[in-house]
């Protein structure tokens, strides 16, 4: 099925969402007005846009420490997510959890996660859940080249072939665990090689490219709700900022960081429904001034949002 | 001296078709033992040295570093000096300087994709193509070691260049009359709007197809226009076919992909030669060239292809053996022997 | 009252709460055919079928994570561990995901996974498949974490586990397994979080847990003779804790012996100890002891494994140095 117009408008705004949330937030934080630490998003825009936007409703995702973009991709609440990044009472979790926690299992989304890979067996395990209750839904799980290397990932994978779990495990290969390259964390460069020993398929693509991830994606989402079992999606992509604000980033070049921004995801996107014909300059532009406006009220929801009372820090350990 | 240079592609044999049809991920270590048994086998011969093309996952090196004690090789190998960009603008350039470093054959380790470009840069190099991609028609599957002996007789003269090499045809794609792209056995005209995820599965986007080769025996586009007719690669032909909708004269049974065995009406069709232009009809779309969307033809572009004779040379494996094996070129009679 | 051991009333829970609800399903390594290690899911899939008794790869990370993401989907999985040692290779799906989710998110998640597992040493099962190690959990915020002593405690608290909204774990003793005891018939369930008083007594408070509470029980029966009246209190749950009963039995005794099979360094005694001192200090009339097992990995040889177990006679000691 062709896109229309509107839908390639609607994942172009998304990216931009999420660029802008992003950019506000180093901001923010280079002012010392957020606290703890942030894993920003900037640059793979075109992976969690692309992957979300072929999901429904009984869908799950599980994500990653760098989870705001997946989190806006699946349609939460920017405001929601701001007032949590600042620890307010406002937020996605009342600022018990901040930014690699922030979740809404209501919306499908489990949860960004502290703990590199360990999404991996929660998506399998939602997947199985969505089996289990035969509603057609899947599941889908980012992670990065160096959970790769986790025994979450080997196990999960192993789980959900032998189980056909309808679930896409979405590889965003990035080139880096924190400082360490590709090259010096995995004998291989293609984390899609690893799929064969799974006995499921596997695949490559390029994750600057909206387009190729959608299609992928979207193939993987058919399949997995065919029942005929997991797939996992390796997105070659690579994020512009560091592995987390202040991160100084020695272990990587400028030309490298330079040659990535040149595929800027976005631009790439926009630049080709301005060549379609598809949305003019000023279409775009006045996108690009709604989501600036769309996150200067989210930064204007957080800091109205108060800090949550000293009464909550204990409370949400146990259901009651 | 006689050299060689081996272009592989660490990114062949890991797209979509995976996916939507049944190939199968060609993981980059395998790649890795290939081009270790293709040395070898230019070894044997008396090649002397082997340029490679630097790539992100590092075949030179690992190729080379897994090649040592009793596989120690005579022949001396290097890595082209060249500044990368990771795209697939490196083949082609790497190919032009292995060119004007003066081989006398590239081997590339691939599918058509990526023989397509190394084909662009190579000039009147002959290509040795060798199968590790997906769709492929123009390289072969071919153990390794003997892609090294059929290369090692072509450059150190054992089998001459007549003998051993076929010009093949190629596709050169004109966008408002100037020439664009190319292609080495299709170029298929889609409904698409974009490159994507590259691979063509989608029957009902295809509108034109125009081939340069077709067999029934060929995995991907080319084998609907094999379905109608044999064209061999070295046949002054090639042909041109609109695709219909259901109520078409003709309904091609063909094998598109690996595991995908689709219908394909065709509307009308038509032989090529040499020289002759077809207009691409539909507009806005996008041109798949050897399996791969590349080309996006925007409104008001004028799109054209045509048939060239000027295609690569290619090395013709099984002619270049069994001319070697008539020459004695793999005997080495003792004194006291006698068969 | 039924009569049934402790292995047939764990399974009469399993069954009973996968008739009652849909969502509950069990996974782990060999539960199925195999009717699990110790036999204590034997017979469930031929009732329930291979959909919702799912033998798993061994692949512990797999099976807690899964269970875990299953649970927040809205599924209530009941996970098995063959062995408790073995948490040690799956803990951050308990410990950092399931322990931690409803906190992290706010309150906005359920995780209703009551993981089973194995403990205990006495059957030469040496250093990796003997140990006891409640108390890594109850150091665990956002976990439930039980301990049930006999056949009719295990019943009925497994089935409270099944039924609670938080990750609970279960920790069962191999030993007992083959334990027999009355099961009230019917659907029953013990509360989480209530100590049981296993033997009245107005002299000394011995408060044990899973196998040692038949140890204690036994010491009891011998200080008996001698004239001494133990109350033997096993809080069943550790996590939360009866803190109540615990101390009206301290407060009646005025002395107080933890037991537990777990090694005494950190166990969990040192916490009853605590908190006893913290709030019934003026209740004693006695240094507490606690009981535990030496400092060491559980040994094979059965002479050095018995020596390795706190038993009766070492509970008898510990009694008569405060009395």
């Amino acid at each position: 099925m062709a896109l229309t117009k509107e839908e390639m408008l609607v994942m172009y705004r998304k990216m931009l969402l999420i660029r802008e949330f992003e950019e506000t937030v180093a901001n923010m934080f280079s002012q010392g007005q957020i606290p703890g630490f942030v894993h920003l998003y900037v640059g793979e825009e075109a992976v969690a846009v692309g992957v979300c936007s072929n999901l429904g409703e009984q869908d799950y995702i599980a994500s990653t420490h760098r989870g705001h973009g997946h989190g806006i991709a699946r349609g939460a609440s920017v405001d929601k997510m701001m007032a949590e990044i600042f620890g307010k009472v406002d937020g996605y979790c009342k600022g018990k959890g901040g930014s690699m926690h922030i979740a809404d299992v209501e919306l499908g989304f489990l949860g960004a996660n502290g703990i590199v890979g360990a999404g991996l067996p929660l998506a399998a395990g939602a997947a199985f859940a969505n089996k289990y209750l035969n509603n057609n839904g899947v599941a889908v799980c980012f992670f990065g080249d160096g959970a790769s290397n986790r025994a979450t990932f080997h196990e999960a994978l192993n789980l959900a072939s032998i189980w056909k779990l309808p679930v896409i495990f979405v590889c965003e290969n990035n080139m880096y665990g924190i400082s360490m390259c590709q090259e010096r964390h995995q004998n291989i460069t293609d984390v899609a090689d690893r799929s064969t020993a799974y006995g499921i398929p596997g695949l490559t693509v390029d994750g600057n490219d909206l387009m190729a991830v959608y299609e992928a994606a979207a193939e993987a989402v058919k399949r997995a709700r065919a029942g005929e079992g997991p797939t996992l999606i390796e997105c070659k992509t690579y994020r512009h900022r560091g592995h987390f604000e202040g991160d100084a980033c020695v272990y990587r070049s400028e030309d490298e960081l330079n040659r990535w921004k040149m595929k800027c995801p976005i631009k790439r996107f926009g630049d080709r429904l301005l060549e379609m014909g598809l949305a003019g300059r000023d279409e775009l532009d006045k996108i690009k001034e709604q989501v600036k406006e769309q996150i200067e009220s989210a930064l204007e929801f957080a800091r109205r949002s108060p800090l949550p009372d000293v009464s909550e820090l204990t409370k949400d350990v146990y259901c009651d | 001296m006689s050299s060689v240079g081996i272009i592989a592609n660490p990114a062949s044999g890991k797209d979509i078709r995976r996916l939507v049809a049944y190939a199968t991920v060609f993981d980059n270590n395998e790649k890795v033992n290939l081009v270790r048994r293709i040395l070898i086998g230019l070894d044997a011969l008396g090649v002397q040295k082997v340029y490679f093309m630097p790539d992100y996952f590092g075949f030179y090196q690992r190729a080379t570093d897994g090649l040592t004690g009793q596989h120690r090789l005579a022949l001396e190998t290097c890595l082209l000096d060249m500044p990368m960009e990771f795209n697939q603008a490196d083949s082609r350039r790497a190919a032009a300087l292995m060119a004007a470093a003066g081989v006398r054959c590239i081997i590339t380790l691939g599918g058509d994709g990526t023989n397509r470009v190394v084909a662009q840069g190579a000039g009147e190099v002959p290509l040795l193509p060798i199968s590790t991609g997906t769709n492929n028609v123009f390289p072969v599957m071919v153990e390794g070691t003997i892609a090294g002996l059929a290369a090692g007789l072509l450059v150190t003269g054992a089998v001459r260049p007549d003998q051993a090499l076929v010009r093949s045809k190629k596709l050169v794609i004109y966008i408002n009359g100037r020439p664009a792209d190319s292609a080495l056995v299709d170029a298929v005209v889609l409904t698409d709007r974009f490159i994507g995820s590259r691979a063509v599965w989608e029957v009902d986007k295809i509108k034109q197809l125009v081939v340069t080769r077709g067999a029934a025996t060929n995995i991907g586009i080319a084998s609907v226009a094999g379905g109608i007719r044999h064209i061999r690669m070295e046949e002054p032909l090639g042909m041109h076919l609109e695709v219909g909708d259901d109520n078409a004269p003709l309904q091609v049974k063909a094998a598109i992909g690996p595991g995908l065995v689709r219908k394909v009406p065709v509307a009308r069709y038509q032989l090529l030669v040499p020289g002759q232009r077809v207009t691409v009809l539909e507009n806005p779309c996008v041109i798949a060239l050897d399996g791969e969307r590349e080309i996006q033809v925007n409104r008001g572009d004028r799109a054209e292809v045509e048939l060239s004779p000027a295609g690569p040379l290619v090395v013709d494996i099984n002619h270049t053996m069994s001319t070697a094996v008539a020459g004695g070129a793999f005997l080495n009679k003792t004194p006291a022997g006698g068969v | 009252m039924l009569e049934m051991t402790y292995a047939q009333a764990i399974n009469a829970a399993l069954r009973e709460e996968m008739q009652r609800d849909g969502k509950v399903y069990i996974l782990g390594e060999d539960v199925g055919v195999f009717g699990g290690c110790f036999g204590v899911t034997a017979g469930l899939i031929d009732q329930f079928g291979p959909q919702r008794v799912l033998d798993t790869p061994i692949s512990e990370t797999a099976i807690i994570g899964s269970a875990v993401g299953a649970a927040a989907a809205g599924l209530r999985p009941v996970p098995e561990i063959m062995f408790m040692d073995f948490m040690a290779v799956c803990l951050d799906e308990f410990f950092n995901q399931a322990a931690k989710m409803r906190y992290m998110f706010g309150g906005k998640a359920r995780v209703p996974v009551t993981l089973r597992t194995v403990c205990g040493a006495g059957v030469g099962a040496a250093a990796q498949h003997s140990q006891s190690l409640e108390a890594w959990f109850t150091h665990m915020p956002g976990v439930k974490v039980v301990m049930p002593s006999t056949p009719a405690d295990a019943k009925g608290l497994l089935v409270a586990s099944i039924r609670d909204d938080n990750p609970v774990i279960f920790i069962e003793h191999k030993v007992l397994y083959v334990l027999s005891g009355p099961v009230p018939e019917g659907e029953y369930s013990i509360p989480l979080g209530k100590a049981d008083i296993k033997r009245p007594g107005g002299d000394v408070t011995i408060v044990a847990t899973s196998m040692m509470v038949h140890n204690a029980l036994a010491a009891a029966q011998t200080l008996a003779g001698e004239g001494v009246e133990a109350e033997v209190v096993d809080p069943r749950t550790l996590s939360p804790l009866d803190k109540d009963t615990i101390l009206e039995s301290v407060a009646k005794t005025g002395r107080l012996v933890v037991v537990h099979e777990a090694v005494k360094n950190s166990g969990f005694g040192g916490e009853i100890a605590a908190m006893v001192a913290e709030e019934g200090f003026d209740y004693l009339d006695a240094p507490i002891k606690r009981v535990g097992a030496p400092f060491t990995p559980v040994p094979f040889s059965p002479h050095l494994e018995a020596a390795y177990i706190p038993d009766e006679n070492k509970i008898i000691t510990a009694v008569k140095e405060i009395m």
